[in-house]
């Protein structure tokens, strides 16, 4: 189990962000993505356990004892989940602020970037990661709150 | 002009993350949600005042979601009757945040309450707010999701039995409302309302078959009657309502009935009024959907009035009363719907039934969110709402017992409070109701307007007597008033008396609203469809 998950969690992510960077035109978008980055930890989870991307990745001390509410990995993903809220409300707002409605999306093409060349750069993108922060955060709190039941 | 239709929705939802946000910070989030919800009624003012009601108001106004142009984007349209049901909305939503500060712990208060207090007025105003009938299916998700949280809230036993009951219900309304969505999009090929409305008025330009309309409608009235909590849908509704914080039963009865209530109005005599499709159903044969929504509705609104009537008579604590009586009222916003829709189109009886129904939802808004949280302020004061158990409120607390002598009276219909113009315009919608389609069904919804005043007044008797008049007991004697929680039921009892005596301004809105609903030429005006012509 822990020998797939090693092989298989950098490919499922790498793939995840593929997904939620080429979605505002190509099938895929921030919500998909974010699954598949949940999964991916998931798939940690359960080679390992709550605490093993504490200790063993960011090599941090658990502190013990404490509810799941108050666990540092269950914070930082409410805490993803906010800023992901956040960030969308803002994708949202900033079309109103130059006169568009709300949501207007618009995009530019960068030349000259090297090795791609030719960037496309949406500003749904923003919403986009904005959506991705969200499902990440929310279905890994799910996950870790009610796994620790 | 057309940015103070979002307006609302933006406040919401920004108050919404603000307060997720500060969950550390108690006091802050407390000041931010109040500040919100004081926002959310100024922008609900203004959008309704500067579209609707105001000197040079267009009477409607439509926002195309990230400029995308309808029918192809996501619509939000205001008109007299989303600005009626969002006034609601403001009004309801305000007493009851007010009311929370005050009524649920600090500890309870932390854990999420506010944000999805401000979610469910987001879903909500949403619902008002759309024009699209998918994004309809989505915000009603929106006001579920919140709604599954709160009625579980507490977590006691019953609280959680009652979330499940509501949960497994109300998936299964949502699965049918997706399948009669998808099933109305394949047959009209739009979503957007206005589109469909057109597009039903002149099925052959647009080369499509309706066939199918009326029994797709069948199904969405089947799930809007869940959300309103219409017999034989209602019996989620007292376990639902007495498991869930007091404020948000408040909101529960106050807003989210009404979107249910809001979506058949809009959906059959703004978008389908146009379309005519022959109903061949066993014993029912009609021109139009509106002929299939006038007996089924009708039917529904007089089981409503019956059951909800006599469930209240029999319980025995105040809470499950209130709960009861919801359904009960329901039935009498209702059956005003139904007389409306079996009125002939031309006449002037349509509007005036849709304005009575407007106006009795306004009343049983104000008039049991006055309830629902006297009940509640009663309970935390005596630790019990057993009418057994209380007696002699109205000695030990004039001010509290005096609001819920309001809210009792107008329940029953005492002039001048708002409950008797309600009652009145709906015997009246009744009564020409008969006047113009003399028969069995009209006669039968006005006996069963009468017998459900008749019980009314028999559960408010039964609810005054036993709760407030007679000796002080106990529980009643030892009891101590949370002066805050009544500073605001007094301000809800004013409103109740205010609306009242003010009530002609009110008759007005409540005339636009009605004429908004029947304007499906204006609405599809308004929306301003582009392309897809003879599509």
């Amino acid at each position: 189990m822990r020998t797939t998950a090693r092989v298989t969690v950098p490919i499922v992510l790498v793939v995840s962000i593929s997904l939620f960077l080429q979605g505002h035109n190509l099938p895929g978008g921030g919500f998909i993505g974010g699954v598949l980055t949940a999964a991916a930890f998931v798939l940690i989870y359960v080679a390992h356990d709550l605490d093993y991307l504490e200790s063993g990745v960011l090599g941090r001390e658990v502190e013990a004892g404490t509810s799941v509410f108050e666990h540092r990995t269950v914070t930082a993903y409410r805490r993803t989940l906010l800023a992901g809220l956040v960030i969308v409300l803002g994708s949202g707002f900033a079309g109103l602020l130059v006169g568009d409605p709300f949501l207007t999306q618009g995009y530019v093409h960068l030349e000259g970037v090297p090795i791609y060349h030719e960037v496309e750069l949406a500003s749904a993108l923003a919403f986009d990661l904005g959506v991705y922060l969200v499902v990440v955060g929310s279905l890994l709190t799910i996950v870790s709150v009610v796994s620790a039941e | 002009m057309s940015r103070f239709v979002i307006a609302p929705l933006l406040a919401a939802v920004t108050t919404a993350v603000l307060t997720l946000a500060l969950g550390r910070r108690p006091r802050i989030q407390r000041a931010t949600s109040v500040a919100g919800a004081v926002a959310y009624v100024g922008t609900v003012s203004a959008a309704v005042w500067s579209v609707v009601l105001g000197p040079a108001a267009p009477g409607a106004a439509a926002y195309q979601v990230g400029g995308w142009p309808a029918p192809f984007g996501i619509t939000l349209v205001l008109d007299g009757l989303s600005a009626f049901m969002l006034t609601i909305a403001a009004g309801v939503g305000a007493a009851s945040i007010l009311f929370s500060l005050r009524y649920v712990t600090a500890e309870n208060q932390r854990v999420y309450y506010h944000p999805l207090f401000h979610m469910l007025l987001v879903g909500a105003t949403g619902a008002f707010l759309t024009g699209d009938l998918f994004n309809l299916f989505v915000w009603f998700e929106v006001m579920l999701i919140v709604s599954y949280v709160f009625v579980a809230f507490y977590g006691t036993d019953h609280a959680t039995a009652a979330s499940f009951r509501y949960l497994v219900m109300n998936v299964f309304g949502s699965a049918l409302m997706l399948v009669a969505v998808g099933g109305l999009y394949a047959t009209t090929g739009t979503l957007n309302m206005a589109d469909m409305a057109r597009r039903l008025a002149a099925p052959d330009a647009y080369g499509i078959d309706p066939a199918p309309v009326v029994g797709l409608s069948a199904l969405l009235l089947a799930v809007f009657a869940l959300k309103a909590g219409l017999v034989p849908f209602q019996f989620w509704v007292p376990a639902a309502y007495t498991a869930a914080p007091a404020p948000i039963t408040a909101m529960f009865a106050g807003v989210t009935k009404k979107v249910g209530i809001y979506a058949i109005v809009r959906l059959y005599f703004t978008v389908l009024a146009a379309a005519s499709v022959p109903v061949d159903a066993p014993g029912l044969t009609a021109a139009s959907p509106l002929g299939f929504l006038a007996p089924v509705l009708g039917a529904m609104g007089v089981a409503s009035i019956v059951v909800g009537g006599f469930g209240a008579v029999g319980r025995d604590r105040l809470g499950a009363v209130f709960a009861y009586s919801s359904i009960g009222q329901v039935g009498f916003i209702a059956v005003p719907v139904a007389v409306a829709a079996a009125a002939p189109p031309a006449g002037t009886l349509r509007g005036v039934a849709i304005a009575a129904a407007l106006v009795f939802a306004l009343h049983h808004a104000l008039a049991k969110g006055l309830l629902f949280l006297s009940a509640a302020a009663v309970e935390d004061a005596t630790k019990t709402d057993r009418l057994a158990d209380l007696g002699g409120f109205a000695g030990h607390s004039p001010v509290l017992s005096g609001a819920v002598f309001v809210g009792l009276l107008s329940l029953i219909g005492l002039p001048p409070l708002t409950g008797f113009f309600g009652k009145l315009l709906a015997f009246d919608a009744a009564v020409r109701g008969v006047a113009s389609a003399p028969g069995p069904s009209s006669a039968l919804a006005l006996v069963a307007l009468l017998l459900g005043a008749v019980l009314t007044i028999l559960y408010a008797t039964r609810v005054w007597v036993g709760g407030f008049w007679g000796r002080e007991t106990t529980a009643v004697e030892v009891a101590t008033v949370e002066s805050g929680q009544v500073a605001v039921l007094v301000a809800l009892a004013a409103a109740v008396v205010l609306v009242g005596v003010g009530f002609d301004p009110i008759y007005r809105f409540a005339e636009t609203a009605a004429a908004a609903a029947l304007d499906s030429e204006g609405y599809v005006d308004v929306v301003g469809l582009s392309g897809g012509d003879g599509a």
